[in-house]
C-alpha cells in the first residue's frame, strides 16, 4: 500500500508535466487541427531558457519560470506566424510536415549552437523530503503538481471567462462564423499558440528541476507522449488533456514499478489503442458523426 | 408483387422520433415518390433503408430471386450489393476521380479481378477491364457523359454532377434506385432533362425508382404512387390525384403548398 | 501495336537502360562507392515510400506506422540469414518477412482502420512502437543492441530490380479494380459504401499491401546495411518516410520517386556541413512545404501511355492522371 501511494505521488508529478504539454497540443489541435510536432521542442527551449537565466543571472525559481513562459509564448507565436500561417489553407498533412520541419530545426539548431551534450539543471531550490506514513514526497514534486494545477485552473479561467477565451472557443467551433461576428482568427490562433507554448515552457523548467538534466532532444519523447495523452483525453478538450496527462503519467510509473519498465512505452500505446477503439474520440472528446 | 416491404420502421434520435412506425411497400417497376415538408424525415428514411443509419426498430424486406432478405442490420455495402442504389441530397461524388472511374468504382462488386492478374497485368486482367470498360462506355452514352468521361467529377457543372451521381447509382446494377432531391438546384431546362433521365431509368434499365422531391410538377407528372411523410409519420398514400385532394397532406403543407 | 503494349515496352526499355547506365557509370568510376551507397538508400526509400503512398495517397488512410512493418522485414531477414546465409536464405527471409508483416497488418488494421485521420495516424504510430518495444525485448532479436554481421546478400542490382518490381506492383494495383475501390473510399467513404464497396475490406487490402512492401524494404535494408537495431525503426523513421510521400505529392508515385531522390541527394550533399546538416535540411523542408504546399509534383503522374495517346491524337481510355 505504501509503494502504491509512493507511485501515485511519482505518477502525479510526471503526469503534471504531460498534462501541461498536452494542454498545448489540445488547444492548437482544437483550433487549427494541426498536430504541432514542434510543441515538445518548445518545452525544451523553456528548459534551456531556465538553465540560462539561472546560471547567468542567478535569478530565483519564480523569475526563471515566468520568464521561460514568456519566452516560450513569444517563440510559439513567431513559429505560428512564420511557418504555419502561410499554410492555413493548405492540406493539413502539409502543415504537419512543416511542424516536423520546425521540430527538427529547433532540435538541431540548439545542438548546433550550444552542443548536443546533456547538462545539469541548476538546483535553485534545495531539495527537501517529507515523509508521511512511509510515503516520501519531495518539495519539488509538490511544487510541480502545485504549479501545474495553478496553471491549469488559470487556463480554464482564461478559456471560459475572458473575451479572448470566448473568441478561442468560437474559432475552434467555426472559424468562418467567428470571422463574421468580428473575431480575427489570426489573432486568436496566435494567442492560442502563445498560451499553449507558455505552458510548455513552464513544463520545461519544472522537468529540469525534477530530473536535473536537460538536452536538445529532451522534447521528442515527452512531446509524443503528451500528444498521446491529449488524444486519450479527447483532443480539443482542455479537461480531457489534463486527465489524459495524469493518466499517462500514472500508467508509466506503475508499469515501471511492477518491473516492466522495458514495456512502459508499449503499455502507453496499448492503452491508447484500446481507448480509441472503444471511444474513437477519446475520453472526453465529442464523436461527431458525418451528416448524410 | 412487393419488391421492398417496410414494416413499422422507426428511428429515434435522442428521444425524438425522426421516423415513426412507417409502413410502405414498393412494387417491382414502380415509380414511387416520397414527399413531405422539410424535416419530415424523408432523408432519414432513405438512410434507414440503405443502411447508412441503423434503425431503432422495424423490418425491411427485399424480395430477391432467392427469396426474401431482411435488410436491417446489414452493412450499407451489402445492401447496395443486394440491389439498392441511391443518390445523396448534397451530391457525394468521388471528386478527384474521373467520371469513368466514378462509374467503374461503383461496379466493384459486379466483377472480380484476380490479385496476381491485376499486379502482373495478365491477360485475364485485360479481359476483365475490357468487359467493365464496355459496361462503362454504354452507361456513359446512356447518360450523355461520354464527352466528360475523363474529367474529374468534382470539376463538372452542378447539373452534370447530378447526372453522374445517378449514372453511378445505375452502375451498381441495382433493382431499386433511391433519388434524394435530384432536381434540387436545377434550372427548368436541367429539370426537364432529369425527367427524361428518370423515365429512362425505368424503361431502358427497368429499375424501380423511389424519389424524394420538392419539385411538385416533377413528382405529380412522374410518380405513380406517392407517400407523404410528416414529422416522421406516414400521413398519406395514394395516386397523385388522390394526394392533391388529401386534407391531411394539405394541412401538413400549411394549407396548400401542393400545386400540380 | 496497342498503346498499352507500347507503353509497357517503353517502360521496360527505360528500366533496362537505367540499369546499364548505372552499371557503366560504376565501371568508368563516375559512381563511386559513396554515390552507390546513396543510390541504394534512395532505392530502398522508394520501395518503402511508394507502399506508404498507396496507403496514404490512394486509400486516404493516414498511417504513421510504416517503420514497424519495415522492422519486421529487417528482423526476419537478419534472423533467417544467420542460419541460412546465402541468397536462398535471403529470399526465403524476404517471403517470411512479408507474410509476417501482412499478418500483423491485418491484426492492427482491423480494429484501427475504422479510426479517421489523425486518430488513425496516432494509433498506427502506437502500434509500430509496440512492435519496436517487443523487438527491443526479445532474445531472438538480440534486444536493444540489435543484430550485426548480417551477410551482405544484396547489392545495388538487387535493390534496383526490387524498386522496379514493387513500383510495378503498386502502380498496377492502384490502377485496377482494387485501386478504384480504395480511391473511392478516400474520396467519400459513405458514397463508396453506398455503391457496394466495403470500406473495411479495401482499406485493409491497401494497408496489408503497403505493409508487404515495407517488409521488402526492411529486408533489403538489413542485408545492405548489415547492422540493424530497434532504434532504426522508431517514430522518426516512419516520419521520414511520410516526409518523402508528402514532399513528392500525396497520391503521386512519380512524386515519391522525385522526393526520395531529392532528399537522398540533399542528404548526401549536406554531409560536408557536419552539425549544420540537419538545420539546413529542416529549413529546406519548411521552405518547400510553405512554397509548394501540395508537394513537388502534386498529383501529377508520368504516363507514357498518355503521352503516346496524346501524340497519336486520339482519345483513348486513358487511366492516367494528368496534371491536376
Amino acid at each position: 500500500m505504501q509503494t502504491f501511494f509512493q507511485q501515485v505521488i511519482n505518477g502525479l508529478s510526471l503526469g503534471s508535466i504531460y498534462a501541461l504539454l498536452a494542454l498545448g497540443y489540445t488547444m492548437v489541435y482544437g483550433i487549427i487541427k494541426l498536430i504541432n510536432f514542434a510543441h515538445g521542442d518548445i518545452y525544451m527551449i523553456g528548459a534551456f531558457w531556465g538553465y540560462y537565466v539561472i546560471n547567468q543571472y542567478h535569478v530565483d525559481f519564480g523569475v526563471a519560470l515566468v520568464s521561460a513562459m514568456a519566452v516560450s509564448a513569444i517563440l510559439g507565436m513567431v513559429i505560428e506566424y512564420l511557418a504555419y500561417r502561410p499554410l492555413r489553407h493548405s492540406p493539413r498533412i502539409t502543415a504537419l510536415i512543416t511542424a516536423i520541419g520546425v521540430s527538427y530545426f529547433l532540435e538541431n539548431g540548439m545542438s548546433f549552437l550550444f552542443g548536443a551534450n546533456t547538462r545539469n539543471f541548476p538546483q535553485v531550490i534545495g531539495q527537501a523530503r517529507y515523509t508521511f506514513f512511509g510515503v516520501t514526497i519531495t518539495n519539488i514534486q509538490l511544487l510541480i503538481v502545485a504549479v501545474a494545477l495553478v496553471l491549469m485552473v488559470g487556463l480554464q479561467l482564461i478559456v471560459q471567462h475572458t473575451r479572448m477565451g470566448t473568441a478561442m472557443r468560437a474559432v475552434a467551433v467555426d472559424q468562418e462564423a467567428a470571422e463574421l461576428v468580428g473575431i480575427d482568427p489570426n489573432h486568436i490562433i496566435s494567442f492560442t499558440f502563445g498560451l499553449g507554448s507558455a505552458l510548455a515552457g513552464a513544463a520545461g523548467v519544472l522537468i529540469g528541476l525534477y530530473y536535473n538534466s536537460i538536452d536538445p532532444l529532451m522534447g521528442m519523447v515527452p512531446g509524443i507522449k503528451a500528444f498521446v495523452a491529449a488524444v486519450v483525453g479527447g483532443i480539443g478538450s482542455i479537461p480531457g488533456a489534463a486527465i489524459g496527462g495524469f493518466l499517462i503519467g500514472l500508467l508509466e510509473t506503475f508499469v515501471q514499478a511492477i518491473g516492466l519498465s522495458a514495456y512502459k512505452d508499449a503499455a502507453v500505446y496499448i492503452v491508447l489503442i484500446i481507448i480509441l477503439i472503444v471511444l474513437p474520440a477519446g475520453l472526453l472528446g465529442k464523436n461527431v458523426k458525418e451528416k448524410v | 408483387m412487393a419488391l421492398l416491404t417496410v414494416t413499422k420502421l422507426s428511428k429515434q434520435f435522442g428521444g425524438l422520433d425522426a421516423v415513426a412506425d412507417v409502413d410502405m411497400h414498393v412494387d417491382a417497376g414502380e415509380l414511387v415518390a416520397l414527399i413531405g415538408p422539410n424535416g419530415a424525415g424523408k432523408t432519414t428514411l432513405f438512410n434507414l433503408l440503405t443502411g447508412v443509419t441503423p434503425a431503432t426498430s422495424g423490418k425491411v424486406t427485399l424480395t430477391t430471386a432467392s427469396g426474401k432478405v431482411a435488410l436491417l442490420g446489414k452493412r450499407p455495402s451489402d445492401i447496395a450489393k443486394l440491389g439498392l442504389a441511391r443518390t445523396f441530397q448534397n451530391i457525394r461524388l468521388f471528386s478527384k476521380l474521373s467520371v469513368r472511374d466514378n462509374l467503374q468504382a461503383a461496379m466493384t462488386h459486379r466483377y472480380h479481378e484476380n490479385f496476381f492478374a491485376e499486379i502482373l497485368r495478365l491477360p485475364a486482367y485485360y479481359k476483365k477491364e475490357a468487359l467493365v470498360g464496355g459496361w462503362t462506355d454504354a452507361l456513359l452514352r446512356e447518360f450523355d457523359l461520354t464527352a466528360v468521361a475523363d474529367l474529374d467529377a468534382g470539376n463538372l457543372p452542378y447539373g452534370t454532377q447530378r447526372r453522374v451521381e445517378i449514372a453511378r447509382a445505375a452502375a451498381t446494377a441495382p433493382r431499386i434506385i433511391f433519388l434524394d432531391e435530384p432536381a434540387a438546384g436545377m434550372n427548368p431546362e436541367e429539370t426537364a432533362g432529369l425527367r427524361e433521365l428518370i423515365e429512362k431509368l425505368r424503361t431502358d434499365f427497368q429499375l424501380t425508382v423511389v424519389l424524394i422531391e420538392h419539385d411538385m410538377s416533377l413528382v405529380m407528372n412522374l410518380a405513380e404512387r406517392i407517400y407523404v411523410l410528416d414529422h416522421g409519420k406516414m400521413i398519406a398514400e395514394g395516386t397523385p390525384a388522390q394526394i392533391q385532394k388529401d386534407p391531411a397532406v394539405i394541412a401538413a403543407y400549411l394549407g396548400g403548398g401542393v400545386h400540380a | 501495336m496497342q498503346a498499352k503494349w507500347k507503353a509497357a515496352l517503353i517502360w521496360l526499355v527505360l528500366a533496362v537502360a537505367g540499369f546499364y547506365l548505372i552499371n557503366e557509370l560504376i565501371v568508368v568510376g563516375v559512381i563511386n562507392a559513396f554515390i552507390e551507397n546513396m543510390l541504394v538508400t534512395i532505392g530502398i526509400n522508394i520501395i518503402l515510400a511508394t507502399g506508404l503512398n498507396l496507403i496514404i495517397g490512394f486509400s486516404g488512410q493516414f498511417s504513421l506506422g510504416h517503420a514497424g512493418f519495415m522492422a519486421i522485414g529487417a528482423y526476419a531477414t537478419a534472423i533467417i540469414t544467420q542460419q541460412i546465409s546465402n541468397t536462398l536464405g535471403f529470399y526465403l527471409s524476404l517471403g517470411v518477412g512479408m507474410v509476417i508483416a501482412m499478418l500483423v497488418a491485418v491484426v492492427i488494421g482491423i480494429p484501427t482502420l475504422r479510426l479517421r485521420g489523425d486518430y488513425l495516424a496516432i494509433a498506427t504510430m502506437g502500434a509500430a512502437e509496440i512492435i519496436r518495444v517487443v523487438i527491443n525485448n526479445l532474445k531472438i532479436t538480440n534486444g536493444a543492441a540489435g543484430m550485426y554481421n548480417i551477410p551482405a546478400l544484396a547489392n545495388w542490382p538487387t535493390v534496383y530490380v526490387f524498386v522496379c518490381l514493387t513500383t510495378l506492383m503498386i502502380v498496377n494495383f492502384a490502377r485496377s479494380r482494387a485501386g478504384r475501390a480504395i480511391q473511392a473510399i478516400r474520396e467519400d467513404e459513405i458514397a463508396a459504401e453506398a455503391v457496394g464497396i466495403n470500406p473495411t475490406k479495401w482499406k485493409l487490402a491497401a494497408f496489408v499491401m503497403g505493409a508487404a512492401t515495407a517488409a521488402i524494404g526492411g529486408s533489403l535494408h538489413a542485408v545492405y546495411i548489415q547492422t540493424i537495431a530497434p532504434s532504426d525503426f522508431g517514430i522518426m523513421q516512419s516520419i521520414s518516410l511520410l516526409i518523402i510521400v508528402v514532399l513528392g505529392g500525396v497520391g503521386s508515385i512519380t512524386g515519391t520517386f522525385v522526393a526520395a531522390i531529392v532528399l537522398g541527394v540533399l542528404d548526401t550533399a549536406l554531409q560536408q556541413f557536419g552539425a549544420l546538416r540537419m538545420v539546413i535540411y529542416a529549413l529546406a523542408l519548411i521552405l518547400i512545404m510553405v512554397f509548394k504546399p501540395s508537394g513537388l509534383l502534386g498529383r501529377y503522374e508520368v504516363s507514357i501511355k498518355g503521352l503516346l495517346e496524346r501524340k497519336g491524337g486520339h482519345h483513348g481510355t486513358t487511366d492516367s492522371h494528368e496534371v491536376e
